[in-house]
């Protein structure tokens, strides 16, 4: 199967390409950003690693036939249950709460693995519905299937990530059809509900919120500091950067979380206007290009797994690269492929391998 | 799917706009902030200058203070290490390991150095601020247990002992009326000191006294680092080349320490003496200043009560400076040049100069002292209806007498006041045109009353010579013939500080010359080399210098100007010389192996103080009691001014202690010569 001809000739080169130099430019970047920690000296090579494991990964997931994952919907749902409720009574019981599994390596964050296992779960749904009628019986089908893993998440708690499926659950209803009557209903429903949900927020939830909305300018340290100096190292960077491994904001770690959540940041100081719109513009392209293949599927299921990726990546790169640019409260979200993070990184080249294995499993007649 | 592009062009427009704006439009404002984070100025104090006596004798010195510290980051990295180290520094120098609890309330209070919290709470503020800044843990331990911790500096990662430059005066408060005090630098001053790189929470300047009036050669200068830092606050390298400090000039001053402690005991010792004697505390305040009178150097300046300045050298303790300002007797003034008091006899001198230059008398011609004249008051010439009122001499009191027919000189010795009276205000046929106040304030102004005169003190004040156009402004009144009379002898508005007195009389010791009366005598850098060496300033010649308006009949300005004749100023030293030979001041000199000359002053007052305590009894008033001296006659070397507040009579509270002073100063030149002259090693 490697070695088919028509398999590479079908193969998106153009994203993977993008995707490469992303990660490519994330250990970079990373390197960078460590600006002498002696606890983050490590990254760079765990970073290589994850992104060496990834790119495996996403070729081996190209290869296989995207078809198979309609039929195991079923048994990864399963897995995804059980992993979120495993972490949780687990953790519940050794630390009072966690996100992670601790396998003595590596930290495994179910919850990044679920965010691909849903957008599949949900595009199986959506698939498998395209002819049913649009009522509210299916509309309520499909978020209890969502909600049904979102719930333990939140309870971890994970705000950000339970958005993020709850968005692409919403994306994919959108896309296979959702009357617009319903769309108003939903709006309303939503709005109501995460104002009467504020009160339920874990502390550092609101205050996220409270501090992104009324921010005390005299703040030394926490997300308002760190906005802040985000935002100063943004600012600093003019329009070519102040040079590889030259910013002062991110060199004298002015810059908190730089290698992760306000990687945006440390490059906007050090590649300036330029690179900051280099690795928007590889982003959105990358973006572009799952929206392109999703156009172009042979299946609808195969359309919805590149759309719902497409959606998990806009989401993702709008929300980080929108805290990084304070427009909007800090949540954990991280950059696509330039973050430093094992989970992250390896669900997120998952999710591009699904969307090869899209392009190259199309049965389009070629000559 | 068009949805979908549409939110993703709107979403990444707007973020572009947005990077355009940040990176792009305010690029310049946040790369500012970036280098403001950066970099970090400090300050490298410098050494305040050093005030010596004119013998070398230390009066402020700076003495090292020290502060226990730990700087955050440099503890050890287990917890149990860190607490190892807590707990030994908690027995050394009795801070509580844990004491009070970290809210916010508490963090927005904290102050180092006073502070009830433990040494974990305070840390821990510190390293939520900046864990490689040092955080005072405690504040000037002594000595020794600076020592022991240095010692143990290897046990306790972390402690440091930070040393902080205090100020000491090992005279306090003998001298603290001419050395003063340091405090925090005035909220008002704070930008000025600020652009001249002091910091207003560590630098101190001057309050009061030299510390006060000579601060800007005192002070020095800061010096500076810029340096590199990183979030923790660690320096990281030198932006610029390091600027060092530098240290202040030092200051030996004109005083001599060994007669200012005379010229106090000699003051504090008499007023005891008459307070035992009478069993209540009559006399309680006074001053007393000694002048070199040809160079103008101020040998000894005491204004009593004083206050402990060393009290003031780590902070102004709240509590003792008010009661400093509360305490009626004002010792936070320097009494010797910023109080104003009627000067009396003293002020005859004026007189003596000006009826003699004026010719309004000769020196032999005898004018009668019946022990009361009585006048008629006019308050404008030809005044219709005059006053009539009696005018008496301060025998007629106890004798019911005067002195009879009296010269010049022996005028001035008895201190007459009919004489001065007569002269001073004309007195019918017999005086027919006297000095009048005109004039009398020419010959006052010349001989340095009624103007500051420039000591490099703060706070001199420039006395009160009235004149017509004065008390028409001020009073609302005419001036009258009898405020001429009461003028004369120096009571009345007429109003002089301290060294006026002493300068007055130094000038005619001086045979004329006024001296600028001055507190310092060199100027010294940090490595004792003089600056500036002394030199003596004359600010005038009355006998060369044309110092002296030239009046018409009508008591008009010319616009000429005149000297004073020298044989006028020999005359008034010879009336001076009788005070002591046979005048009012004759018993206390009584037995003075060398020559000496001066005079008393009784000036009659009424104050708020006196008021209060029923003083001022009609014909009956208080009076401060008044002397200046100089000796030997001959060649002055020193002239002495003492003046006791509600010292009811000069020649009784006043002369003895200039006596005293004057004795004190021949025995002390006594022990230099011998000291100079002496061949043991």
């Amino acid at each position: 199967m490697l070695l088919r001809r028509e398999t590479w000739r079908r193969f998106d080169f153009w994203l993977f390409g993008a995707v490469l130099i992303l990660c490519i430019f994330g250990i970079v970047m990373i390197r960078s950003a460590i600006a002498g920690n002696a606890q983050l000296a490590e990254s760079v090579t765990r970073q290589i690693i994850y992104v060496s494991i990834g790119l495996m990964v996403l070729l081996g997931t190209a290869l296989i036939d995207y078809r198979i994952w309609a039929s195991l919907t079923r048994l990864l749902y399963g897995l995804a249950l059980l992993s979120l409720i495993g972490i949780y009574i687990l953790g519940r019981a050794l630390f009072g709460s966690a996100r992670w599994f601790d396998t003595g390596i590596i930290l495994i964050q179910p919850s990044e693995l679920v965010k691909i296992i849903m957008i599949l779960v949900l595009a199986d749904y959506f698939a498998r519905t395209a002819e049913a009628p649009k009522n509210l019986a299916w509309v309520l089908r499909s978020f209890i299937l969502t909600a049904g893993v979102v719930v333990w998440i939140l309870l971890q708690p994970n705000l950000s990530t339970s958005i993020v499926i709850m968005v692409i659950w919403f994306s994919l209803l959108w896309i296979s059809g959702l009357p617009v009557h319903y769309l108003a209903i939903f709006g309303l429903l939503a709005a109501v509900g995460s104002v009467l949900a504020f009160p339920y927020l874990a502390d550092y939830q609101k205050e996220r919120i409270v501090s992104f909305l009324f921010p005390d300018p005299n703040a030394r340290h926490g997300n308002v500091y760190n906005v802040e100096q985000a935002l100063i190292a943004i600012g600093s960077g003019g329009l070519f950067g102040m040079g590889y491994g030259n910013g002062s904001q991110v060199q004298l770690r002015f810059l908190k979380v730089r290698h992760t959540d306000f990687i945006f940041s440390a490059m906007a100081e050090e590649f300036g206007f330029v690179g900051a719109m280099l690795v928007i513009a590889l982003l959105v392209f990358v973006i572009l290009r799952c929206l392109y293949i999703a156009r172009h599927a042979s299946d609808r299921f195969g359309a919805l797994i590149a759309y719902g990726v497409a959606t998990l990546l806009f989401f993702q790169t709008a929300v980080n690269i929108g805290v990084n640019l304070n427009v909007i409260p800090v949540t954990g979200l991280t950059l696509p492929f330039v973050s430093y993070g094992g989970s992250s990184l390896l669900s997120l080249v998952l999710a591009i391998g699904l969307v090869e294995s899209v392009a190259v499993h199309r049965t389009t007649l070629d000559f | 799917m068009t949805v979908f592009y549409a939110l993703i062009a709107f979403v990444i427009g707007f973020y572009v706009l947005r990077l355009f704006n940040l990176q792009i439009l305010q690029g310049t404002n946040y790369r500012i902030r970036a280098e403001d984070n950066r970099t970090m100025e400090i300050s490298l104090p410098t050494q305040r200058g050093l005030i010596y006596d004119r013998n070398g004798y230390i009066l402020a010195k700076n003495v090292p203070s020290y502060n226990v510290v730990i700087t955050p980051a440099e503890l050890p990295a287990d917890e149990g290490g860190i607490q190892e180290v807590y707990r030994q520094l908690s027995q050394l120098i009795g801070v509580p390991v844990n004491n009070g609890e970290i809210n916010k309330e508490t963090v927005r209070n904290f102050t180092p150095c006073a502070t009830d919290l433990g040494i974990a709470q305070i840390v821990y503020i510190g390293d939520t601020n900046a864990p490689y800044r040092p955080i005072q843990i405690k504040c000037n331990i002594d000595q020794r247990t600076a020592m022991i911790l240095r010692e143990r500096a290897a046990d306790l990662p972390g402690v440091g002992i930070e040393v902080e430059s205090v100020r000491e005066y090992p005279t306090g408060s003998l001298t603290s009326t001419v050395v003063g005090f340091l405090g925090p630098i005035p909220a008002s001053e704070e930008a000025d000191y600020r652009a001249r790189g002091f910091l207003p929470n560590r630098d101190k300047v001057g309050f009061a006294g030299v510390e006060y009036s000579l601060n800007d050669l005192l002070i020095g200068q800061n010096g500076k680092r810029v340096v590199e830092v990183d979030a923790a606050g660690q320096i990281l390298r030198d932006l610029e080349p390091p600027e060092q400090p530098v240290p202040g000039y030092s200051i030996k001053l004109t005083i001599d320490t060994r007669l200012q402690a005379a010229a106090e005991a000699a003051l504090v010792n008499w007023m005891d003496r008459w307070n035992r004697y009478f069993g209540e505390q009559r006399y309680t305040s006074g001053v007393v200043i000694a002048m070199n009178p040809k160079t103008g150097e101020i040998l000894a300046m005491v204004s009593y009560p004083s206050y402990e300045n060393n009290r003031m050298a780590r902070f102004i303790p709240a509590y003792y400076y008010e009661q400093l300002q509360r305490d009626p007797y004002r010792p936070l003034l320097n009494h010797a040049i910023s109080a104003e008091h009627p000067p009396g006899s003293v002020f005859k001198l004026a007189a003596a100069l000006g009826i003699l230059n004026e010719g309004v008398v000769t020196p032999e011609q005898k004018i009668n002292d019946p022990g009361k004249i009585t006048v008629e008051e006019r308050y404008f010439e030809n005044d219709p209806n005059p006053r009539t009122r009696d005018y008496v001499c301060y025998t007629y009191r106890i004798t019911g007498g005067g002195h009879g027919d009296l010269d010049f000189i022996h005028g001035l010795a008895q201190s007459c006041d009919v004489y001065f009276y007569k002269v001073g205000g004309g007195y019918r046929n017999e005086v027919p045109k006297g000095l009048n106040i005109w004039r009398l304030g020419e010959y006052a102004r010349a001989i340095g009353y009624g103007r500051v005169l420039g000591i490099e003190l703060p706070g001199e004040q420039d006395g009160l010579i009235p004149d017509p156009d004065w008390k028409r402004i001020n009073v609302g009144e005419n001036w009258s013939t009898g405020d001429t009379y009461i003028a004369t002898i120096g009571q009345g508005y007429v109003l002089s500080t301290p060294l006026q007195v002493l300068v007055s009389m130094a000038t005619i010791a001086n045979d004329g010359k006024l001296m600028k009366p001055t507190i310092v005598r060199e100027v010294l850098d940090s490595e004792g080399n003089v600056v500036q060496p002394f030199e003596p300033k004359m600010l005038w010649d009355i006998t060369q210098d044309p110092v002296i308006h030239v009046y018409d009949e009508n008591y008009l300005q010319t616009g000429e100007m005149k000297t004073v004749a020298p044989w006028v100023v020999k005359k008034v030293q010879e009336g001076l010389r009788e005070v002591v030979v046979s005048g009012t001041a004759s018993s206390i000199f009584e037995g003075f192996p060398i020559p000496s000359a001066g005079k008393t002053g009784t000036a009659e007052y009424c104050d708020n103080v006196a008021q209060a305590k029923n003083l001022c009894q009609p014909g009956n008033w208080p009076a401060h009691a008044w002397y200046v001296g100089y000796a030997p006659f001959d060649n002055p070397e020193i002239a002495v001014v003492a003046f006791v507040y509600n010292g009811d009579e000069g020649a009784r509270l006043a002369a003895p202690v200039v006596r005293r002073v004057m004795e004190a100063y021949f025995k002390l030149k006594e022990v230099d010569i011998e000291g100079a002259g002496s061949t043991l090693p």
